[in-house]
This record gives C-alpha cells, sequence and structure tokens, in this order.
C-alpha cells in the first residue's frame, strides 16, 4: 500500500504547479471579461518573459530589480497582442483574433529558439534549497513562493478592481460596454488595460515557476493547454473559481503521473477540458447566458 | 445648448432616421414622443454617440459632435440614461454613481472623498438607493433601477442629459415617482431631453415637444399647442 | 454558359492531365516525390477547408486526423493484412468516424472554446500516439508496409497516380457536395445560426457532419501519407504542422476547392522557398509589393480600415529586413509563417484564390449559370384546410428571466386561415411571446398546442419541423448568400436525393426544382430579378420582403411575422400588405406584431393586446383601438374616455 505521505507530498506539489496554471487562467479572465477574447499564444508570452528575465539577470540586474522589469516586459507584449492581433477583430466584431493571436504565439517561439537557443535553461532563484517540513511533508521555500507568488498577484488586481475606480470601470465594461462608454469610460482603453494585466500576470506566472520547470520554448506548449483546462473548467468568469480548479488539475496530474507514467501526465488536464466543454461548455463556476433575437 | 440638425442615421441597411431636427435650450425640458419604430431611440443615439449619423450635424454647446465616440462626447458633458436603464449589475449602487462622475474624479484613490458631496445630493433626491446603497445593482426592482440611472446620468454634472423611455415596464404607482422627480429636475433648470412613450406624462413636464414619425419630426409645438391637436395623436396611434 | 464551361472544367481538365502527364516527361525522382505530396495535402486541405472555410471555425485537430489516418491505415496492413484499398477505406472511416464523436460536443461551443476542444483533442491523439507503445511504437516511430491492390504493387510513379486519382475522386464528390443545399447549409448556418434552425435546417446535424467529411478526408490523406513515407513518428503531426495547414488553407483562399489546391502547392514547395535565400528575398520582396499596391489601394477607395492596410506592410518589410539580417531563413521558419499567415488573414482575407476568381470572372467576363423558369406559385405552396377550428392555442403561457416577467400568464386562441395582430406598447411581452412559440425560448409553464398536438418546446427546428416559420424584428438573412439562395434553403420538401446520390452528382435535377420553386417565391415578393443579389447588397425594404419569401419557403402552416413593417417607407408598406393578402389566399395562418396601425386594421382578423406581459384586450381592430385600456396603455390617459374622435385611423 502506498504511503499516504508520499501521495500528500504528490498532492500538494502538483497543486503549487496547479496554481501556475490557475494565474494564467485568471489572466484569460481578465481579457475574456472586457472583451471577450484570449491571447492563444499566452504560453508563448510567458516563455518570452522568463526568457527575457533570465537575460536581466544574465546582464548583472539585481533579482529583485529583475522582477518589475520581466512584468513590465509581460505589460509591453500584452499590449501588442492587443493592437495587432485583437483589435481589428473587435471593430469588425468577428473570431478573427483566434487565429491572429495563434500567429503572434508562432512569431514568439520561432524568436525565442533563435534568440536565446532551443534547449531548456536553468533559472535561478536567491531562496534557499533547503525544504522545510511542515506536517511530515517537504516543502521547499520555491514552492512557497509559488503560493505567496500567484495569490498575491491575483489579490493586488482584485484589489485594484474593487478599491480603485479605475478598477470599478474595469468592471463596468465587462458588464456593459455601452453603458460604460456612456460614462465616459473608453473601452478600448479598458481593453488595452486588460491586456496589459494579462500579460503582467503571464509574465508573474513565467518568473515563479521557471526556477523549478527550468526556461525552454517547449514550456509555453505545455503550460497553455493546462491553463486552458482550468480556464473553460472554472468558467471564464469564475474569479476565484480557478485557484480551486487549478489546484485540482495540478493534484491530479501529480497523481496520473506517479500512477501511469510522466508520459500521460497531460491526459487528465485534456479529458478534464473535453468534457467540460462538452458538458458545461461556461464551467463548473461560469454562468449561463440568454440568447437575443 | 443641444441642436440636432437634418441628421440621418440607422443600423446596418436601415436608415431610420430620415432628416431629423430638434433643439434643446439651456435649462428646458423638452419631449421627444412618437409611436414605436419612429425613430426616437435612435435619435438619442445619434446624439450620444451609440451610433454614428451618416448625414448632419450635432451640435453640444455650439461644437460639433456627429461622428465623435460615445465615451469622447460624454467627456463634453452629455449623460444619457439609456433605454433599458443598463445599471452595472454586478457593481453597487454607490459604485454605478460614482462611475457616473468618472469624467471628473481621481482614477485610482480618494474619489469617494471628492464625490461625497454629489452623492449626498444624489441621496438627498432617491431617498432609496441611499438605503440601498451597498446592494448590486442587478438586484434592484425596475423602478429603483430607473433611479439610479437618473441618478448615475446627474453624477456626471452633465450639461444635458438624455433620458430614454424612463417609464418603460414600470408599475403606474412607480412611473408616477420618476416624473415627481422629472419635475424636481425642472425646477432646479437642468436640461433634458426625453423620451417617452406616455405621451401625456412627458407632455405635462415638458416646456417644448417634438413628435416624431417615420424618422422625422412630424409636429412640433408648446404642450398646450399640440393638446389641441389630433393630428398629434393619430400619429401617435397610427 | 459555354465560356463558363469552358474555363471552369477547362482549367480542372487542363491541370489533370498535366499533372498526371508530368511524370512521364521529366523522371526526377525528387519531382515525383514532390508532385505525391502535392495530391496527398490537396486533399488534407480539402478536407480543412470544409471546418475553416465553410464552417468559419479555427479547427485545430486536422493534423491530429492526419496522423491517426496514417497509423490505422498502417497497422491495419500490418496486423490484419489489408490491401490497399481496404486500408485507404480504414482510414477514411477512422478519420470520419473520431471527427463524428469530437463534432458532438465540439460543435455545440462558441469559436474559441471550438479552437481549444479541437486542440486538446490534438494534444490528447499525440498523447496516445507515444505513449501506447505496444501498438504503435511510440516516439521510436513505426515502420509501414505499401500494401498492394489486388496484387499489383505500386512503385512510386503507380503511387502517384492513385493519389492522383483519389483526389480527383474527392475534388468531384466535394464538388458536388458544395454547390449542393449542403453547401449552401454550411454557408447559411455561419451567418446565421437562429435563422437557418427556424428554417427547418438543422444546424447542429450539419455542423458535425461538415466536420465528419472533412476529417475523414484528413484520415484519408493519413492512409496515403503513411504509404508514401512508409514511416511514420507522433511528432510529425503536432501544432506546428497544423499552423502550416492552416496557412495553406487561409493563404490558397477559403471556401475554394482552388484555394485548398493552391495552399497545398504551396505548403509543398516552401521548404525548396527557404533554402534559396535569394528565392526567399525575391519572393518576400514581391509580397512586399503587393502588401503596398493593395494597402494603397484600399486605404484609397476607403474600403478598409487603416490597420487593414497598413499591418500587412509592416509584416512584409520585417520579412524582407529579417531576410537580410538573418545568417539561416531555415531556422526561422516558423516566423516567416507567422509573418505571411499575419499579413494574409488581415489584408488578404479571401486568400489569393478569392482575390484571383473575382478578378477573373470580371476579366473574362463570365456570367453565372442561367436560371430557369419560375414555377407557379400554386406549385409551391400548398393550399392550407381552413375550418373554424383553433390552429395554435396558447395556454396560461409564462416567461421570466431571472426576476423579470416578460410573459406573465397569457391565453390566446389562434383560428386557422385568421391573420391575428399581436400589438403593444415596446416592452409589452410581444417578441418574447413569439419567441417561445417558436421555440427560441422554452416557456417557464404553460401550454403550446398546435391543431391538437403539443408544439415542441425550447428549439427552433424542432418547431419549425411542425410547421411555423417565422421572420425576425431584427432581420436574420444569410447576407453572404444571394436571395435565391438564401429561399432555396429554406425549401421544404424538395431535397430528398440520399447522400451518396449528391456526392456522385446525381441530384441536379432537384437543384433546378428547387430553383424554380425559390423563384416563384421571389417573383410574390417581387425580388425576381434580384435573385443573384448577396442579401447583404439588397435595399433595406427588398431585405424585408426577402425574410418573407424565405419563411414561406418552408410551406408553414402557422406563419409568425415580427414587425415586418419596420422601418419601411410608405409605399414599400403597401406592397407588404398586398403580399401579406395574397399569402393569405394560400391558407396559411398568421401571427403578425406591427406597430403600423393602418397594416393592423387593413389586414387583421383579430388583434390581441399586450401589456405587462399580460393580455389587455382582444377583439376587432376597431375594439381594441376604443378600448380604455389600450388607450392608457400607450398613451398613459389616466381617465376614461368616450370620445370616438380620439384614435382616429387615417393621418
Amino acid at each position: 500500500m502506498m504511503n499516504s505521505t508520499i501521495i500528500a507530498q504528490m498532492v500538494i506539489s502538483g497543486s503549487l504547479m496547479g496554481l501556475v496554471y490557475a494565474l494564467i487562467a485568471y489572466g484569460f479572465q481578465l481579457t475574456y471579461a472586457t472583451s471577450k477574447s484570449i491571447n492563444f499564444g499566452q504560453g508563448e508570452l510567458v516563455m518570452l518573459s522568463a526568457f527575457f528575465s533570465l537575460s536581466l539577470l544574465n546582464f548583472g540586474v539585481p533579482y529583485w530589480l529583475m522582477i518589475p522589469g520581466g512584468l513590465l516586459f509581460g505589460v509591453l507584449l500584452g499590449l501588442v497582442v492587443e493592437r495587432a492581433c485583437v483589435r481589428l477583430s473587435l471593430e469588425q466584431k468577428g473570431e478573427g483574433w483566434i487565429l491572429l493571436t495563434i500567429i503572434f504565439g508562432l512569431f514568439g517561439f520561432s524568436a525565442a529558439e533563435n534568440i536565446w537557443g532551443r534547449d531548456d535553461r536553468p533559472f535561478p532563484t536567491p531562496l534557499p534549497a533547503d525544504s522545510l517540513q511542515v506536517f511530515g511533508i517537504n516543502i521547499s521555500p520555491l514552492e512557497i513562493s509559488v503560493v505567496v507568488g500567484v495569490l498575491g498577484v491575483m489579490s493586488l488586481i482584485e484589489l485594484f478592481k474593487r478599491k480603485t475606480l479605475l478598477g470599478k470601470a474595469f468592471e463596468a465594461v465587462a458588464a456593459d460596454r455601452d453603458a460604460a462608454e456612456l460614462m465616459g469610460i473608453s473601452a478600448t482603453h479598458t481593453i488595452m488595460l486588460s491586456f496589459g494585466l494579462s500579460g503582467m500576470v503571464a509574465a508573474m506566472a513565467g518568473i515563479l515557476i521557471s526556477p523549478i520547470t527550468t526556461v525552454g520554448p517547449t514550456m509555453a506548449s505545455s503550460l497553455i493547454l493546462k491553463a486552458f483546462s482550468v480556464a473553460v473548467v472554472a468558467g471564464l468568469d469564475s474569479g476565484f473559481g480557478v485557484v480551486v480548479v487549478g489546484i485540482f488539475l495540478g493534484a491530479l496530474e501529480s497523481l496520473t503521473s506517479f500512477y501511469l507514467g510522466s508520459g500521460w501526465r497531460e491526459a487528465p488536464g485534456l479529458i478534464l477540458l473535453i468534457l467540460a466543454l462538452a458538458i458545461r461548455p461556461n464551467g463548473v463556476f461560469g454562468k449561463i447566458t440568454i440568447r437575443k433575437v | 445648448m443641444l441642436i440636432v440638425d437634418n441628421i440621418y442615421a440607422g443600423y446596418g441597411s436601415s436608415e431610420v432616421l430620415q432628416g431629423t431636427s430638434l433643439e434643446v435650450p439651456a435649462g428646458k425640458i423638452v419631449a421627444l414622443i412618437g409611436a414605436n419604430g419612429a425613430g426616437k431611440t435612435t435619435t438619442m443615439r445619434a446624439i450620444s454617440g451609440m451610433i454614428k449619423p451618416t448625414k448632419g450635424r450635432v451640435l453640444l454647446s455650439g461644437k460639433p459632435v456627429q461622428g465623435n465616440g460615445a465615451a469622447s462626447i460624454a467627456n463634453l458633458g452629455l449623460a444619457h440614461a439609456p433605454e433599458g436603464r443598463k445599471v452595472f449589475g454586478p457593481l453597487s449602487v454607490e459604485d454605478n454613481l460614482l462611475l457616473g462622475a468618472y469624467n471628473h474624479l481621481p482614477m485610482f484613490f480618494g474619489f469617494r472623498s471628492k464625490a461625497a458631496q454629489e452623492l449626498e445630493k444624489i441621496y438627498e433626491l432617491f431617498p432609496r438607493l441611499h438605503e440601498r446603497r451597498h446592494q448590486t445593482a442587478g438586484t434592484l426592482s425596475g423602478g429603483e433601477q430607473q433611479m439610479l440611472a437618473i441618478g448615475r446620468a446627474l453624477m456626471a454634472n452633465p450639461k444635458v442629459i438624455l433620458l430614454d423611455e424612463p417609464s418603460m415596464g414600470l408599475a403606474p404607482v412607480i412611473v408616477q415617482e420618476v416624473f415627481n422627480i422629472i419635475r424636481r429636475l425642472k425646477e432646479s433648470g437642468t436640461t433634458l431631453l426625453l423620451v417617452e412613450q406616455f405621451a401625456k406624462s412627458a407632455l405635462e413636464v415638458a416646456d417644448f415637444a417634438y413628435v416624431m414619425e417615420h424618422g422625422r419630426v412630424a409636429i412640433q409645438g408648446t404642450p398646450a399647442e399640440l393638446n389641441m391637436d389630433a393630428r398629434m395623436l393619430a400619429a401617435y396611434l397610427g | 454558359m459555354l465560356k463558363r464551361l469552358l474555363f471552369i472544367r477547362g482549367a480542372e481538365l487542363a491541370t489533370l492531365i498535366l499533372l498526371a502527364t508530368l511524370p512521364l516527361t521529366v523522371s526526377n525522382s525528387y519531382v515525383l516525390g514532390l508532385l505525391t505530396l502535392l495530391t496527398i495535402y490537396g486533399i488534407l486541405l480539402i478536407g480543412l477547408d470544409v471546418t475553416v472555410g465553410y464552417l468559419g471555425q479555427v479547427n485545430l485537430a486536422h493534423a491530429a486526423f492526419l496522423g491517426l489516418g496514417a497509423y490505422a491505415a498502417g497497422l491495419s496492413v500490418t496486423l490484419f493484412g489489408f490491401g490497399m484499398l481496404s486500408a485507404l477505406t480504414v482510414s477514411l472511416f477512422i478519420g470520419f468516424l473520431l471527427g463524428g464523436l469530437l463534432a458532438f460536443p465540439a460543435l455545440r461551443l462558441e469559436g474559441p472554446q471550438f479552437a481549444l476542444a479541437t486542440l486538446s483533442f490534438s494534444a490528447l491523439s499525440t498523447t496516445v500516439l507515444n505513449e501506447w507503445e505496444s501498438l504503435t511504437n511510440g516516439a521510436q516511430g513505426l515502420s509501414i508496409i505499401r500494401p498492394t491492390l489486388l496484387g499489383y504493387y505500386f512503385n512510386a510513379q503507380g503511387f502517384y497516380w492513385l493519389c492522383l486519382i483519389l483526389l480527383m475522386l474527392v475534388w468531384l464528390a466535394m464538388r458536388n457536395l458544395l454547390s449542393s443545399q449542403w453547401g449552401r447549409t454550411f454557408e447559411a448556418l455561419r451567418d446565421s445560426p437562429i435563422a437557418t434552425d427556424a428554417m427547418g435546417v438543422g444546424t447542429f446535424r450539419h455542423k458535425v457532419a461538415g466536420f465528419a467529411f472533412g476529417s475523414s478526408l484528413g484520415g484519408l490523406a493519413g492512409g496515403l501519407y503513411a504509404f508514401n513515407f512508409q514511416y511514420l513518428q507522433p511528432q510529425s503531426f503536432t501544432y506546428d504542422l497544423m499552423v502550416i495547414l492552416l496557412l495553406g488553407v487561409v493563404l490558397g483562399g477559403r471556401k475554394s476547392l482552388w484555394g485548398a489546391f493552391f495552399g497545398a502547392s504551396l505548403i509543398v514547395l516552401l521548404p525548396n522557398l527557404l533554402s534559396s535565400k535569394l528565392l526567399f528575398e525575391i519572393i518576400s520582396l514581391a509580397g512586399l509589393l503587393l502588401a503596398l499596391v493593395a494597402g494603397v489601394h484600399r486605404m484609397m477607395k476607403k474600403s478598409a480600415l487603416p490597420f487593414q492596410a497598413i499591418a500587412p506592410i509592416i509584416a512584409m518589410s520585417i520579412l524582407v529586413v529579417g531576410g537580410y539580417v538573418v545568417e539561416n531563413t531555415e531556422n526561422w521558419r516558423k516566423a516567416i509563417f507567422a509573418l505571411m499567415l499575419f499579413s494574409v488573414v488581415v489584408g488578404l482575407p479571401d486568400g489569393i484564390m478569392g482575390f484571383a476568381a473575382r478578378y477573373l470572372t470580371r476579366l473574362f467576363n463570365i456570367a453565372p449559370p442561367a436560371l430557369p423558369a419560375s414555377n407557379a406559385l400554386s406549385d409551391v405552396l400548398p393550399l392550407q384546410i381552413v375550418d373554424n377550428q383553433p390552429l395554435l392555442v396558447i395556454t396560461h403561457l409564462k416567461r421570466y428571466f431571472g426576476g423579470v416577467k416578460a410573459v406573465d400568464d397569457i391565453s390566446i386562441s389562434i383560428r386557422s386561415g385568421h391573420i391575428h395582430g399581436l400589438i403593444g406598447p415596446n416592452g409589452s411581452g410581444k417578441s418574447t411571446a413569439v419567441n417561445v412559440i417558436s421555440g427560441l425560448y422554452a416557456p417557464t409553464s404553460g401550454e403550446l398546442v398546435l391543431q391538437g398536438k403539443p408544439l415542441p418546446e425550447g428549439s427552433l427546428f424542432k418547431v419549425a419541423r411542425s410547421g411555423v416559420s417565422r421572420t425576425f424584428q431584427n432581420l436574420q438573412l444569410f447576407g453572404e448568400l444571394s436571395a435565391l439562395d438564401n429561399v432555396m434553403l429554406a425549401l421544404k420538401g424538395v431535397y430528398l436525393s440520399p447522400l451518396p446520390m449528391v456526392l456522385l452528382g446525381l441530384a441536379k435535377p432537384q437543384e433546378k426544382r428547387a430553383q424554380a420553386d425559390a423563384l416563384a417565391l421571389l417573383e410574390l415578393v417581387g425580388l425576381k430579378d434580384q435573385a443573384r443579389v448577396h442579401a447583404k447588397d439588397l435595399t433595406y425594404g427588398s431585405q424585408r420582403l426577402l425574410e418573407i419569401a424565405r419563411a414561406l419557403a418552408s410551406k408553414p402552416k402557422l406563419l409568425i411575422l415580427d414587425e415586418p413593417a419596420a422601418g419601411l417607407a410608405h409605399p414599400d408598406v403597401n406592397i407588404l400588405i398586398e403580399i401579406i393578402k395574397r399569402v393569405h389566399q394560400f391558407g396559411i395562418t398568421i401571427i403578425l406584431i406591427e406597430h403600423h396601425m393602418d397594416v393592423v386594421s387593413t389586414l387583421c382578423d383579430v388583434v390581441t393586446v399586450l401589456d405587462g406581459g399580460q393580455v389587455i384586450a382582444e377583439g376587432t381592430t376597431e375594439d381594441v383601438k376604443r378600448d380604455p385600456k389600450v388607450i392608457k396603455a400607450y398613451l398613459g390617459i389616466a381617465e376614461e374616455t368616450n370620445d370616438p374622435n380620439l384614435i382616429p385611423s387615417e393621418p
């Protein structure tokens, strides 16, 4: 019989990875709320921000300065995606952004391969490597930093949405774009903000996870599908629902990998995604929309 | 204050407005009435920038604004309380009101204190909103949402308010309340363009009225003149 | 007519002959390999075009179907000793089956979620192919034996001809399919799935069928792929390939067989184009030039948004400059595809073939094929039996949206053969009531009985099939289809040929009959001369009338007209009244929502007045206009009045 401590260990470690998926999914929610669109190239955005941050470190930038630098880079990429890939489709009220954000991802992948190379690179961390023991389970400071980082960023943005007027304007555009415009709130600027924030969130995810999993061009595709799974299962308007689903998926993946082999690791997320799309497309926590004619 | 000069506008290939002209002088209440499909709401939307006129001009304090986006027209001092209220459902009553004043409040912090006085005035006008100020707007009744929509428009300190079908879907008793509010606004010298289905109620509060038919103004005059006019009622019910 | 035949069929025949005879003249095995790959990708892209072009969805699973078909075909030979035809049938079938299975959940979804569903299916397939090592040998790869056909072994040339023959068969079958009611349905459901269902043509089933066809072709291409390379690896069928396939379809031109073929040529030649730096520079400069010309042209004509004109220029400039700056263009392959695809999606959405087709038809003045004479209207619209019985009985109907009681207990009886008016102020519940009857919404409670049988609830399709048709307050035309196609789509009882007959091209007579029937209906509404005009290019008044013609095509017992006169000018309103009177002569029962009182009083036998979701009056138009409750609802007058002059019926 399996040692329950080992199982618990798996579950905890997996959940922490799941939090990163949840963070990226949270980024999807931000852009979906205001514009009903998401960046299909978000995985590449995570990867590019991580690589950029790595380069900053290699150029001698101190760690605490690297973090805002990397986040700023994420914001910039998010704004590029909005301007180049999304705005046109929104004006045309079409779905061309799906293909255009995919193209962005493709370009980003190729650029990363050539600028930084195809190999996975280690990402340094100032945190000590020794694990702490909590209730008999090993948790490294790195893993704790993931929890702190994910929940911290999400909380900050939620606070921004609730406590600042700009944040309320954000919610207003998400609730009723036309009415918001009548208040003098520019929907376009708000959408730009949402993509900028989404990019920042993605960069944060990259910075948090790279010390654990290394940085490489392939990290994009592996992260993105799982983030999609979390986003769809939780619902693109579920707020903190993504955290719950993310933890669940991470734990499930960890256990699958342990019992069935690492090749099957991807399977739970994918199956969950297809099932969720089949049964409840708006997600477990999401809302149902009424058709108007 | 607001001049609409021979505008044409519509949706897609349907040109609903075929040369509509009207004027709202400062401090006056002007009513825009007419049968459904005559183009009243389309006119409001063309003024506030929700749709762009294909021909003609809209002048706000003498400045041409036709073709501008809705947000920029709002920032020039025009508040539009649209048909169907369109309050921000997930946000609280107070948040809705604060957003009404978006164009002159600080974006990040300190907005609540700056807006305190204006909020006071709105709450004094609508005591029920004060009671429910922390409730989410989506849970309010139809009448309360209408109060909120009007309050939200007032928070902008606008030069002109456009009020589109405030009585729609409301019980008669609530409609009375709404018109009482409009009367109070009249007393305080607000400039208001009112679109209404209930012609009689609109004519009771208005200083001047335009009757629309088939995308144009068919008749215009003071309420006294119009009450006599059988044509008006005909344009109304067919 | 002859000109058209010559050009289009001639081009097809000439290309076929060229492709067939090329290996006889050029004995280069490399070229032969390219040609074979061209035919395989041709089949693959034709399949992809069904979902991407016709259904208008971003389908990310197609590369997976290629792989699954390939493995299925290969394994059927190694494990069961299948011959060539059987193996290919297996690959076709696997594509069809798995495509259908994926389509059921996936096609209920909107665009981005559909893309996600297909993406995850693709990733799942790769995982299965990698992990099921006992069957597929995983990442190490699987060797494939090329099977024989009745003892005949295919050498390279022979195999090429087999592929070419299959391409030709696929081409013919798809051409027949897409020019039939199937093709029309694919395009219609893209413009308005609601109207497609409301006309009795099942949106969902057609989407699933379309997807399954497309993926079956993907599977077939996979089988050929396996026997071409005779070695398979799971990593060949991933996202990378998928993006290239999308590039091919979009660049070549969506909704076009030639576009798919052109796109396939591009994909096959692309590696060669990239290996030579000089060639790459020439092509990218040509692309930049094209982008500049097109961009400036469109800016001047204002036929596109500035971004659409400028962005491709920027992208192509990056391509040109990048080509100079980087050492090895081969390494930047994906970035190059990305830039090309971006320019095409933004600047040339119809692809090269789309652009060329318009240009060529104008240049050579190719007229569309002639239309048959229209049938008599009495042959198209059946005479309905008019007894004095109620046709539709609505009992205690309620429809709530959360706290909003849009329809709050209404009971109406609609007599067969009547024109029954439904009027009331804004927000009174008329449209909601009619939306419930037609099946857009299910009732919250209450009963709907049509001719003694319960009316299906909550399904536009089922209600349409029961003999109820409708028009919409906000037009729901199929904008990209012609007026004729709009009506033809909705025709009932004409498209009876089974699918195999359609594929074989044997369903042409019923197309002709459908055209003649549709023309009769267009004639009724006065649009016969505009039969070939795209619905979105018609005047507003004509569009309103077209919706009526389309609604009649499903030969309904009950026709619901939702504000047909909205926004119509006075002369058009009179035309509308005449048309409705003629329709009435066929005994069709009509529910008419209107605000124009003269329309209502001229046409309606009975009028029901709604206010606040409830019935407040019912009777003839005259009765109802005098009813004080009605006057109050419209004008807000508090006191009752008996003044007969108060509501005149003439302006």
